[in-house]
């Protein structure tokens, strides 16, 4: 993890971002969750938005199909293998950056970069909002009362860092 | 001039104690916090303040509010430098520097004035007929003149060293307008448990009660109306706020000014553009107070009667002693008693016959003097007024003063509502226009719906508080407002017939559009409201007409002998008030005017000589410096050395989807015009697709990782489209398909190795690997790692030589791609960029964006051969329309210049070698290169097949350079037809 | 600026959705051989001043494809739904 930017009020910093991608197919999504849900040994995020932590892994529900399974530092990919016939995964972990900010004064400089209401319940922290930065498709997920990171694709990392150092 | 003589002693919200240093036109001048411009100016008894747009006539501060149409000047030095600022509206700071517009070679005397003489040039229809009529030409003639003469201020030419930020802001209840009735829709909002905005223009809450004396018992409720909504956490108020649009979705566009008083840290934004989300908005916006039609009423010393009460009461300025207030209502009658109380002589003529009692006996006891039935029909004076000549009942007589105070009544402010379409209509009672019945989500309150009085404005506005606060879901119980009785009722309004003398009598003071100007509109038939705007630019300066709409209507209807309803009003459009290019662009600009995609092995190309190039998003190496001085020898010396020996290319913007699912074969069978279900596991295809309408949509390769899933490239242009594309038939048409289709183009870092010693280069790079033919054959697979990271190899070739597409993790490109030139070293392997990657590609006939431009078919192409006799395909029927087939049908051919020392140029329209050059031709060049191995140009170009046969001769002609070349009409495949090297 | 509200993630700006054009048309099957039919398809609009249902995918979102019935005359969006018809989840929020 590497800091880009840190002061009193805010502090800015990237870091890798393993991410494994998973979808089940229109019609067999319950078995597919079900299997999954066993497989990882935890219950899935239920909709769109919602997250579960288990064991260095955080669950995303993205789309009304589709996880995205994100890795603290250091921990090992799950032992996850989806039947064909009940969907699929794809790795996504080399080209995402996660940038991570913290700092008393994160919501107003957020208020710059993504339209997200960091006071509404969508946005508490938990919880995930895919949206646009600058017109570039981003994960925001809220992690604390004052901390939050952005998933953001690894060719527009630099760019769109540079934006938020620049708030 | 002493400083501040028309400053009172006492009174005021302004802060005597903290001087303000300001020069206006290089006069040195001292004003207080809590002043603006115009108050400042006005207390040092400056009267002439700017010259008009057409006439530079001399003009003076009309306004105290964001209405003003006289009182524009320039702000700022060099680069900070921006013009057309009302006065009214600009806060006081230290050290401003402001400057007088429109006026050569002073503000006192200006040489333009005579502009006055040459009027007839300049009245309405001017522009309509000279840009319209059969007089077009003479906009040539007259431009040099009317650019000189008429204008506004001049921006600064060099770059603004400011900051601008745009923001996004969110609130359940967002409330337009901090007066009496917005802040009690704020506090009952907020009580209710809504979250609130409050968005007022002022560096005050308050709005008209700021015109209230401050020891007044509206000052004392203002006090607690403002410290009751601080105690709110949930309450946001933003001062030097201005709603400039309302927009769809309940949207708000903001712009909000740095306290210019305050300290300046650094990088603070001095304009912030915020748009705002709300659930609910109450449109608190209050009302602006409308002139009197007399001659000369533009003249310095004319002031609106509520902006003189707020120069008094609120800046403690006292502009006037002997004061003539000319009403058509009730409310002026205030002004009159505040200025007799304060010790000037002042006299009412009311034009109503009889005023109301109660004010003539308030009049009597101020010893304020009343001409009933009277108005003013034309003032006298140059840069300050002298006397103004009354007609009343008694016939016409002169009365003496220095300041005119005029009302000729009240229009709600609707302009935020008319932007979301809801259109105004008219309240003969009040004789305005107030908003028509508005959408869901959105309310009024208080005066811009016809609430006048202070005390039900209030009431108004809790109640408006209230509902916006209940439909978002929030409805705790709410107290009671604080209750504020002024006495001020809803205004009695006479629609006032304009009556006039000898001199212009100004309608639109920042157009200079008079009541003649409207009588001429008439008589040539420009009734309709919208007809008069455009005939005679009422309404279109930036003050957008702010006091003029009404009293023009009203012209208009009398002469017409028509209603106002029936006049019309026409539709306000945002912004309210000007908004900066540079507040609306933010931080989008220079380096983050857009976002940049980096590919993997940025840095490295950064480091070791690219020139880089943008395309798309994407920056690429356009050539290596090192290749040659220039692009033009860089790419002949690159794409030689891909030819002869080997060449290195970053070729990770190619887009690329990963296709999975028991449903994928079928799928690509269906989105490509040629099959995919047959590919073998392992086995790559090129692959075009089409769109509905059979003209081509992308190509690029697709190869089979497994059998139920493939890894599709797209071009780097068509990304974005085309997974969209994918992902909208799975969705809509094919839904019962299996099939997961994911963008992995940031995924991996891909370079393509290309050149007869690309397979050499290889073996070094990865001894471990087999890449030989057996192992690897042309449109072959090779998936492995190295040092734990994926690895893929894929035998592709765009450049026509044997080549191999190397991905492998992003994460590791550069790694990857330093080892690859490590290894390539003893075999002459060297980075090439775009410029000799299109030329190796022009020379092979690979098509590109240029060729597929949107308006190709496969056989245009040459490509029909690929779809063969499939069908099911998308764009498989259409493509078979008889005119995608006609004989002159443009089709690609393949040219070589025929002239020594001359080019082709992409773009050149062709023609044929006897035919005069004239119109779109028969086909033009797409893309040309120098080719090394024929030793002379050589082009793709689209040409109609009826003259396409090869052998015969065009003409391409490039009018941009006066060019002309002939050219041979070829097979495209210049080099190695057979494809030999591929496997050379 | 429009705002649609997309069934599973919410109210969003215009400017995360990418437009589809019209949705009441109908898509003949991809192995039809009738060039009318798609002919109506490609080219044949209605264009009416007034409730449309249109194609609307939320692109830097959950990207699916949604059906938005929004009047053209005031941008009311009446509403908004999943193109894909299958009972997906939608956000509770």
């Amino acid at each position: 993890m590497a800091s880009l930017t840190s002061s009193r009020d805010f502090s800015l910093s990237v870091a890798d971002c393993p991410l494994i991608q998973i979808e089940g197919w229109d019609g067999t999504l319950r078995q597919f969750e079900k299997s999954v849900s066993a497989s990882l040994g935890t219950k899935l995020p239920a909709s769109v938005g919602e997250t579960v932590r288990h064991k260095g892994l955080l669950i995303i529900r993205i789309a009304p199909r589709r996880l995205w399974l994100v890795l603290d530092e250091g921990t090992q990919a799950p032992a996850l293998s989806v039947d064909p016939d009940l969907g699929c995964s794809v790795p996504l972990g080399e080209g995402r950056v996660r940038l991570k900010m913290a700092g008393p004064d994160i919501a107003r400089l957020l208020s710059g970069c993504i339209t997200v209401d960091w006071h509404a319940p969508a946005a508490a922290p938990g919880r995930a909002v895919q949206t646009s930065f600058h017109h570039v498709s981003v994960l925001f997920l809220r992690t604390g009362e004052a901390a939050c990171e952005l998933i953001v694709p690894r060719s527009f990392a630099r760019s769109l860092s540079d934006w938020i150092a620049d708030g | 001039m002493s400083s501040n003589r028309k400053r009172l002693p006492v009174g005021g919200r302004i802060s005597r104690e903290v001087p303000l240093d300001f020069t206006f036109d290089g006069r040195k001048l001292i004003g207080y916090r809590g002043d603006t411009l115009a108050s400042a100016l006005l207390a040092n008894g400056v009267t002439l303040v700017g010259r008009s747009f057409k006439y530079h006539r001399p003009r003076g501060i009309f306004s105290a509010g964001p209405e003003e149409p006289n009182a524009l000047v320039t702000l700022g030095i060099a680069g900070r430098r921006e013009p057309n600022l009302p006065a009214t509206t600009l806060e006081l700071a230290n050290s401003m520097d402001v400057e007088s517009q429109n006026r050569w070679p002073s503000l006192a005397f200006d040489v333009q004035s005579v502009n006055g003489l040459l009027a007839p040039f300049l009245s309405a229809g001017f522009y309509y007929k000279t840009f319209m009529g059969p007089t077009r030409r003479a906009w040539m003639f007259y431009e040099h003149f009317i650019r000189k003469a008429a204008g506004l201020g001049r921006a600064g030419t060099g770059p603004d060293p400011d900051r601008y930020e745009v923001r996004h802001a969110f609130a359940d209840v967002a409330i337009v307008g901090g007066g009496p009735a917005g802040l009690s829709a704020a506090r009952a909002a907020a009580a209710a448990g809504a979250r609130v905005a409050l968005i007022e223009q002022d560096f005050l809450l308050g709005g008209q009660l700021l015109a209230e004396p401050s020891d007044s018992a509206a000052a004392a409720w203002l006090r607690q109306a403002e410290a009751e909504l601080k105690g709110f956490e949930t309450v946001v108020l933003m001062k030097r706020t201005t709603a400039f649009g309302s927009y769809d979705g309940n949207v708000i566009g903001l712009v909000e000014q740095r306290d210019p008083t305050g300290p300046k840290p650094n990088g603070e934004a001095r304009q912030t553009v915020t748009m705002l989300r709300a659930r609910s908005i109450v449109f608190a916006t209050g009302a602006i107070e409308r002139p009197m039609v007399f001659s000369n009423n533009d003249r310095p010393g004319v002031l609106l009667a509520s902006a003189a009460r707020t120069y008094l009461n609120r800046f403690a300025v006292l502009p006037g002693k002997k004061i003539i207030v000319a009403t058509t209502n009730d409310g002026a009658w205030r002004t009159a008693f505040d200025y007799a109380a304060a010790g000037a002589e002042v006299t009412v003529a009311d034009l109503r016959a009889v005023p109301p009692a109660a004010l003539a006996a308030e009049a009597a006891r101020l010893g304020v003097m009343i001409r009933a039935g009277t108005r003013i029909v034309d003032l006298h004076g140059g840069h300050a007024v002298r006397h103004v000549t009354l007609n009343g009942p008694e016939g016409q007589s002169s009365a003496a003063c220095d300041l005119v105070c005029v009302s000729g009544g009240w229009s709600p402010t609707v302009h935020l509502t008319s932007h979301l379409g809801v259109k105004p209509v008219y309240r003969d009672d009040i004789g305005g226009f107030v908003p028509g019945a508005f959408p869901a989500g959105r309310l009024g309150a208080g005066a811009m719906i016809g609430a006048y009085a202070t005390a039900d404005a209030i009431e108004d506005g809790h109640r408006a508080g209230i509902d916006a606060a209940a439909s978002g879901g929030k409805s705790a119980p709410v107290p009671a407002p604080a209750k504020l009785d002024l006495g001020d009722t809803a205004t009695t309004l006479l629609r006032e017939a304009p009556s006039v003398g000898h001199g212009k009598a100004f309608v639109d003071f920042q157009m200079d559009v008079t009541t003649r100007d409207i009588e001429l509109a008439h008589r040539e038939g420009y009734e309709s409201v919208e007809h008069l705007k455009r005939y005679t630019t009422l309404g279109m300066g930036t003050d957008q007409g702010k006091t003029s709409n009404f009293p023009a209507l009203a012209a208009m209807a009398a002469l017409r002998n028509a209603t106002i309803p029936e006049t019309g009003v026409t539709t306000f459009r945002p912004p309210y008030t000007p908004v900066a290019i540079g507040a609306l662009a933010g931080r989008a600009i220079g380096h983050h005017f857009k976002p940049i995609r980096r590919t993997p092995m940025h840095d490295w190309h950064m480091a070791n000589g690219a020139e880089m190039l943008e395309v798309g998003l994407w920056m690429r190496p356009y050539f290596y410096r090192q290749s040659g001085h220039d692009v033009n020898e860089a790419y002949v010396a690159e794409m030689r050395n891909v030819r002869q020996a080997a060449g290195l290319m970053d070729i990770s913007t190619l887009g690329k989807i990963d296709v999975q699912g028991p449903d994928a074969a079928i799928f690509l069978d269906r989105v490509y015009a040629n099959g995919f279900a047959k590919l073998a596991v392992g086995r790559a295809r090129y692959g075009v697709m089409l769109r509905d309408d059979g003209i081509v949509f992308d190509d690029g390769t697709t190869t089979r990782l497994a059998e139920n899933r493939f890894f599709m490239t797209t071009s780097t242009a068509k990304a974005a489209d085309v997974l969209s594309r994918l992902e909208f038939l799975l969705d809509t048409a094919w839904p019962d398909l299996r099939v997961a289709v994911t963008s992995v183009s940031d995924e991996w870092a891909a370079m393509s190795v290309a050149g007869p010693n690309s397979r050499a280069i290889l073996n070094a790079a990865f001894p471990a690997l087999d890449v030989s033919d057996a192992a690897l054959s042309h449109m072959g697979l090779l998936e492995s790692g190295w040092g734990g990271r994926a690895l893929r190899i894929l035998r592709l070739s765009y450049s026509g030589e044997r080549a191999y597409e190397v991905y492998t993790g992003a994460t590791a490109g550069e790694q990857l791609w330093s080892r690859l030139l490590e290894a390539g070293r003893p075999f002459d392997l060297k980075p090439y960029g775009v410029e000799a990657l299109g030329a190796l590609r022009v020379e092979k006939s690979h098509v590109a964006g240029p060729e597929i431009d949107g308006r190709t078919t496969l056989d245009d192409l040459g490509l029909g051969r690929m779809a063969g006799k499939r069908s099911g395909f998308v764009g498989d029927v259409l493509r078979r329309r008889p005119a995608l087939r006609a004989p002159n049908r443009q089709r690609l051919v393949g040219l070589e210049c025929i002239e020594d020392g001359k080019r082709l140029r992409g773009g050149a329209i062709l023609f044929l070698p006897d035919e005069k050059p004239y119109g779109h031709g028969r086909g033009r060049i797409t893309s040309v290169t120098f080719s090394p191995e024929r030793g002379h140009y050589v082009g793709l170009a689209l040409l109609a097949g009826d003259v396409a046969a090869e052998g015969s001769e065009v003409v391409a002609v490039y009018p941009m350079k006066a060019e002309t070349v002939r050219a041979r009409i070829v097979s495209p495949v210049f080099l190695d037809p057979q494809g030999e090297r591929l496997h050379g | 600026m429009l705002r649609i509200e997309c069934p599973c993630c919410g109210p969003r700006d215009h400017d995360e959705f990418r437009y589809g054009g019209d949705a009441s048309v109908t898509r003949p099957a991809h192995d039809d051989p009738d060039p009318e039919a798609w002919y109506r398809y490609v080219y044949i609009r209605t264009n009416p001043a007034g409730p449309h249902r249109e194609y609307w995918q939320h692109v830097t979102g959950c990207r699916q494809w949604l059906v938005v019935e929004r009047d053209t005359r005031n941008h009311a969006v009446a509403s908004v739904d999943f193109a894909r018809k299958s009972t997906l989840r939608k956000s509770p929020a």
